[in-house]
C-alpha cells in the first residue's frame, strides 16, 4: 500500500487548499413558540437550533418522572426526566433536557441533546449535540451539529435527507451502506 | 519501500486575522495548528477506501466529522481517554462502597485493564480502515497499552492505518485535535483529562506497533513525532 504511483502521492511541500468548507450556522435566536414552551435550558436559544415549523404542542417529561415503553406521535417531545424504550416521532422534534436520561432509539424529524442518551438517533432532518450531552450510540443524520465538549460514543453517518425515510418496519440499526455522504453543518465551538 | 518524506511539522500559534471564517475561525484564537505530513500520508492511504471507515479515538469534533463525511468516509468516535478515567472513577467509587472481604478488593492494574476492554473498543474485527490515535498512547497505563494495541490491530483492515502522535517532552498541557485541512491538524487546549504517562523513544514506538507491518514516523520542529503505522 505504501507503494503506490510517485504521482499520486502527496507532495509533503505541497499546499492543498482544499479543504472542507464547513458552513458557519444559521444564526436563528427566534424562538419558536415550541422552544418557548419547554423549560427553560441553556440551549434555548442557541444559534444552531432549527428553523422548526412551529408547532403549538410540546409534550413534556419533566425531571422527576420515569417513563418506559413506545412513545409515538406527532408532536413535539422534550424529556428532562428518564426515558426507557423506543421514542418514534417521525414528524416532530424530540429534546433530550440537561436532567434527561434516556435509554431508548430515538427517531424523529430534529433531535436535540442535552442530557444523557443511550440508544442510536435517526435523525431526518438534524441532529443537534448540546456541549454538556452524552450520547452512546449510533447517529444517522443528513445533518449534525456538536458542541464543544459533548461526548459522543458510537458511528456517525450522514445521509441525504431524501435518502432517509422512517418506514413501519421501525428499523433501528443506522447501517445504510449505500446513503451517500453529505456535509455536515453547525458549529464546533 | 522507500520513505523520502521530509518532516515539516509547524506549530505555530494562530492569530491570524485572515483566518477563514465560521466555526474554525472560532476556535483558532486559542489554538494551535501544526502542518501534519502524517495527516497527509494517512489520507492517501485511505484515498482508496471506498465509503471506508474511521475510528477516532479522541474527543468527538464536528470538524473531524465533517471532514472525513464529505471524503464519503464513516466515522465512529470513541473518547478512548475519557473513557479510561470514567472507568477509573467507576472502579474507584465500587473499591470504596464494597463491603470488607469483597472479592472486588481482588484487583490489580491488569485486571483493571481486562475490564475495561470488556466494554471499549468493542468493533467488529478488521472493521476499520483508519484510526485517529491522536497522542493517546502517551498517556495510557503500561498495562493497558498493549491490550489497546492488540485490540485496534484486530479491528483495522489489512492494509488499515493508525495515525498517532508522541510528545519527545512532557507537553506543556492537554490537548485535544481536530482535523481542519487534508494537511492542518489543530491543537485545542483542553482541561488536563490524564497525565502524561511517559515519553516514548523510536524503539519503544515501534515495540508497540511491532504486529504492524510497516511504519514511518515524521520528527516536527516542535519534537512531537508523528507515527503511521500499516497492518
Amino acid at each position: 500500500m505504501w507503494n503506490k504511483s510517485a504521482e499520486a502521492k502527496p507532495s509533503s511541500q505541497a499546499s492543498d487548499t482544499s479543504g472542507p468548507v464547513i458552513p458557519a450556522p444559521a444564526a436563528n435566536t427566534q424562538q419558536t413558540p415550541d422552544t418557548a414552551a419547554a423549560p427553560p435550558t441553556p440551549q434555548n436559544s442557541a444559534p444552531v437550533h432549527p428553523a422548526a415549523p412551529p408547532s403549538t404542542i410540546v409534550t413534556t417529561i419533566a425531571a422527576g418522572l420515569k417513563i418506559s415503553g413506545e412513545i409515538s406521535g406527532t408532536t413535539d417531545l422534550y424529556i428532562d426526566g428518564e426515558a426507557q424504550g423506543k421514542v418514534r416521532l417521525p414528524n416532530a422534534r424530540v429534546t433530550v433536557g440537561p436532567n434527561g436520561r434516556v435509554q431508548a432509539d430515538i427517531e424523529a424529524r430534529e433531535i436535540m441533546i442535552e442530557g444523557t442518551v443511550l440508544g442510536n438517533l435517526k435523525s431526518s432532518e438534524r441532529l443537534y449535540l448540546g456541549a454538556a450531552s452524552r450520547v452512546q450510540g449510533s447517529v444517522l443524520t443528513p445533518r449534525i451539529a456538536i458542541e464543544d465538549g459533548a461526548r459522543l460514543r458510537g458511528k456517525v453517518e450522514m445521509v441525504r435527507a431524501s435518502g432517509l425515510q422512517f418506514d413501519s418496519s421501525a428499523e433501528t440499526s443506522v447501517e445504510v451502506g449505500k446513503a451517500k455522504a453529505m456535509s455536515a453543518s453547525g458549529k464546533d465551538e | 519501500m522507500s520513505w523520502q518524506a521530509k518532516p515539516r511539522l509547524i506549530a505555530t500559534p494562530v492569530s491570524d486575522a485572515r483566518a477563514k471564517p465560521g466555526p474554525s475561525a472560532v476556535a483558532t484564537s486559542s489554538a494551535n495548528v501544526r502542518v501534519s505530513n502524517g495527516l497527509k500520508e494517512f489520507l492517501w492511504l485511505l484515498s482508496d477506501s471506498k465509503q471506508g471507515r474511521i475510528l477516532d479515538l479522541g474527543q468527538v469534533s464536528q470538524a473531524t466529522l465533517t471532514f472525513f463525511i464529505e471524503k464519503g468516509f464513516r466515522v465512529s468516535t470513541e473518547d478512548l481517554l475519557r473513557a479510561w478515567k470514567e472507568f477509573l472513577v467507576a472502579e474507584e467509587e465500587n473499591f470504596r462502597t464494597a463491603p470488607v472481604g469483597n472479592g472486588v478488593a481482588e484487583v490489580s492494574p491488569t485486571i483493571f485493564a481486562d475490564k475495561f476492554l470488556e466494554s471499549a473498543l468493542e468493533y467488529p474485527a478488521e472493521h476499520f480502515h483508519g484510526v485517529l490515535a491522536w497522542d493517546i498512547f502517551d498517556y495510557l497505563d503500561a498495562q493497558l497499552l498493549p491490550k489497546v494495541m492488540d485490540r485496534l490491530y484486530t479491528i483495522l483492515q489489512p492494509g488499515g492505518a493508525v495515525l498517532s502522535l508522541f510528545h519527545s517532552r512532557t507537553p506543556e498541557r492537554f490537548s485535544r485535535y481536530r482535523i481542519s485541512d487534508p494537511q492542518t491538524i489543530e491543537l485545542l487546549p483542553a482541561s488536563t483529562l490524564s497525565v502524561h504517562a511517559r515519553i516514548f523513544q523510536n524503539r519503544e514506538i515501534l515495540d508497540i506497533f511491532g504486529k504492524f507491518r510497516s511504519s514511518k514516523t515524521f520528527v516536527g520542529r516542535d519534537q512531537v513525532r508523528e507515527g503511521l503505522f500499516l497492518k
